[in-house]
């Protein structure tokens, strides 16, 4: 059995059938490349066997686990990828993402040195040209294969474009020592220096040869302590984007009733309801980790890493906490278990709204989806803790 | 003779339409003790069968969702747009007119904590949501799977509807026909039964419209796509 294996699969994007009961299996230290004009399937391929794609029929599996299947079945294990968005968010850390994608701490620096990205190593993605950009996409997809002595697959779609012709060499240079090393290596591309350093060609549709490729040489990056993702947090606290956008819908929220309402007056349900308003808004306004995860598709990439979406939900509770503290205080009606019922209500908000959201990621279009029309809801519980706790 | 969606659509406008002028005209009043505005009872004639269509609509959303998503069938997917569609209409006849009638009664159009008001409208979002997020989006497989889950999920809120008023009563009212505690008056109970045939009527022949542009559509897109592939 392969290390990539696709068994009979179906597959049908938009309106038309791509894959129809196809299968191939790519064996350690094989490299297969995937050939043929746009449109005919290459980045379907690719996708099916990262678990991105849903299928009619069929299987995927890596490394013996199965990654997706037919029957919605999900699985993950390690790999590395690298799609045709570069999937990488701009406030992503050059050096950062390369660890994360390891999955462990290693030397990075003289890694990126190699690809000469060494004095980008703290910079933001955002700031980096397409084709650096691009390199580090590519780097974050031949990681784990670099750093692991045991075969992993690497799933690459058209990892050569944008990049010079210097480039183009040492990847297919990398490929080689990478296959040299017993990994699999599925790559779509049209470049010639890419499909001559493959062992199989595959011309869609479906007419395969066997090339010659020459042999490459794998040396092993030494491996450090295993290495925790966290990237909602990290990403929250480098960017603010939780505190920018909920914390400040909160507190505007708490500004507008302060100007319409004297809270020395209010008591009973209208005080409770002005107290826990701000946590409300806050939450209403989603999950903002999910927003930057749409710049460059950087969601499907970490949706192979983890099932759980990049979220800050710990910052949740405390922002939302925090602005009922200044409720509470604005009021004198300083109540413990309503600060942490704000907190609790506006983080589970904000995951909920961040889970439809989520939702609507398969669509060709998920930001054109108006996905707050099913956020009215969420005002019942809130109505009900209101009317429970102000009893 | 094939029956047009259209034809019977009308036939249930035309019904709707005897259902609202005999609520308003011919109904009897209820007792000024019962209600704090008693005239505006009448919408009842109009809210009551408008929500039966729109549960209706709802249901059938949810039977075009899962057929299409777990069979795959073309005409799943037609229903499950026509119902969508359906079910935005009478959900929003049902929740304006409840609005008026809530206004009237309780002195407020709307109550939060209430579940069936809660629910209910939640269910007519989602129709909102499924209209207009399916206009937003090119037809495909990604599209029709998306918005059927959200079809086959949003379901879960119909039983919640239903029991609402039995389990958490806190400002709708409960059932007021086939009940323990007694019925409705007979005329009352005439206009309200002609009510739900009209809506009934005027909901299915929607559907089989709906159902019918659709096909059309998604020929014509068909067509497109053919000529410029011939065309190339």
């Amino acid at each position: 059995m392969g290390i990539i294996e696709l068994s009979k699969v179906t597959v049908r994007r938009g309106r038309s059938q791509v894959l129809d009961g196809w299968s191939v299996s790519i064996d350690s230290g094989e490299v297969v490349c995937l050939s043929g004009e746009n449109g005919c399937g290459k980045s379907t391929v690719i996708e099916t066997a990262a678990g991105l794609v849903s299928m009619e029929k069929g299987s995927s599996e890596i490394s013996g686990q199965l990654i997706r299947d037919s029957e919605g079945r999900r699985g993950r294990t390690k790999f590395g990828l690298c799609l045709q968005d570069d999937c990488i968010m701009g406030d992503e850390l050059v050096g950062e993402r390369i660890l994360d994608a390891a999955g462990c701490d290693f030397d990075v620096s003289s890694l990126l040195k190699t690809w000469g990205l060494e004095h980008r190593i703290h910079d933001r993605v955002a700031m980096l040209s397409g084709g650096q950009r691009r390199r580090v996409a590519i780097l974050s997809g031949l990681v784990p294969a670099m750093v692991s002595s045991e075969p992993v697959a690497i799933l690459l779609d058209e990892p050569d474009s944008g990049l010079d012709e210097d480039s183009v060499e040492k990847l297919a240079q990398t490929i080689r020592d990478l296959a040299a090393g017993g990994h699999a290596i599925i790559v779509a591309s049209h470049n010639s220096k890419i499909v001559e350093s493959a062992d199989r060609v595959i011309e869609f549709p479906f007419t395969e040869t066997k090339g010659d490729p020459v042999k490459g040489k794998f040396s092993l990056l030494e491996r450090g302590v295993e290495r925790k993702a966290n990237i909602g947090h990290r990403l929250n606290l480098r960017t603010l984007s939780g505190l920018a956008n909920n914390g400040i819908a909160g507190l505007l929220t708490l500004g507008a009733m302060l100007a319409m309402l004297n809270p020395e007056q209010l008591e009973g349900r209208t005080l409770t309801a002005f107290i826990l308003a701000p946590a409300l808004t806050a939450g209403l306004c989603g999950n903002s980790i999910h927003r930057l995860t749409l710049e460059n598709r950087a969601y499907a990439w970490w949706n192979t890493i983890s099932a759980i979406p990049p979220n800050a939900l710990f910052h949740s509770l405390i922002t939302c906490g925090a602005i009922t503290v200044l409720a509470s205080t604005v009021t004198g009606d300083f109540d413990v278990k309503l600060i942490a019922a704000g907190a609790v209500l506006g983080a589970c908000t904000e995951a909920i709204v961040g889970l439809l959201s989520h939702a609507t990621l398969r669509l060709s279009r998920p930001n054109a989806v108006m996905v707050r029309l099913l956020t009215p809801i969420l005002i019942l519980p809130w109505a009900l803790v209101v009317d429970t706790l102000s009893v | 003779m094939r029956i047009r969606g259209e034809a019977v659509a009308l036939l249930g406008l035309a019904g709707a339409g005897l259902t609202f002028w005999l609520g308003m005209t011919w109904a009897p009043s209820v007792s000024i003790d019962a209600f704090k505005a008693p005239e505006a009872q009448r919408i009842f004639y109009w809210h009551v069968p408008s929500a039966w269509a729109a549960m209706l609509a709802f249901g059938m959303l949810f039977i075009g969702s899962i057929f299409w998503f777990f069979k795959r069938s073309e005409w799943a997917w037609r229903l499950h747009v026509a119902s969508s569609e359906a079910g935005l209409a009478t959900g929003l006849m049902c929740v304006w007119s409840g609005c008026i009638w809530g206004a009237a009664e309780w002195g407020v159009p709307w109550d939060w904590t209430d579940i069936r008001l809660n629910t209910f409208a939640m269910l007519t979002l989602l129709s909102l949501y499924l209209v207009l997020g399916r206009r937003s989006q090119p037809d495909g497989v990604e599209t029709r799977d998306t918005f059927a889950a959200f079809g086959m999920y949003g379901f879960v809120l119909v039983p919640f509807t239903y029991i609402a008023t039995r389990l958490w009563q806190i400002r709708h009212p409960g059932p007021v026909v086939a009940t323990s505690e007694g019925s409705l008056n007979s005329d009352m109970g005439t206009v309200l039964l002609i009510g739900a045939i009209s809506f009934t009527v005027l909901i299915i022949g929607h559907v089989m419209a709906g159902m019918r542009l659709t096909k059309l559509e998604l020929r014509l897109e068909d067509l497109q796509t053919r000529y410029e592939e011939e065309s190339r």
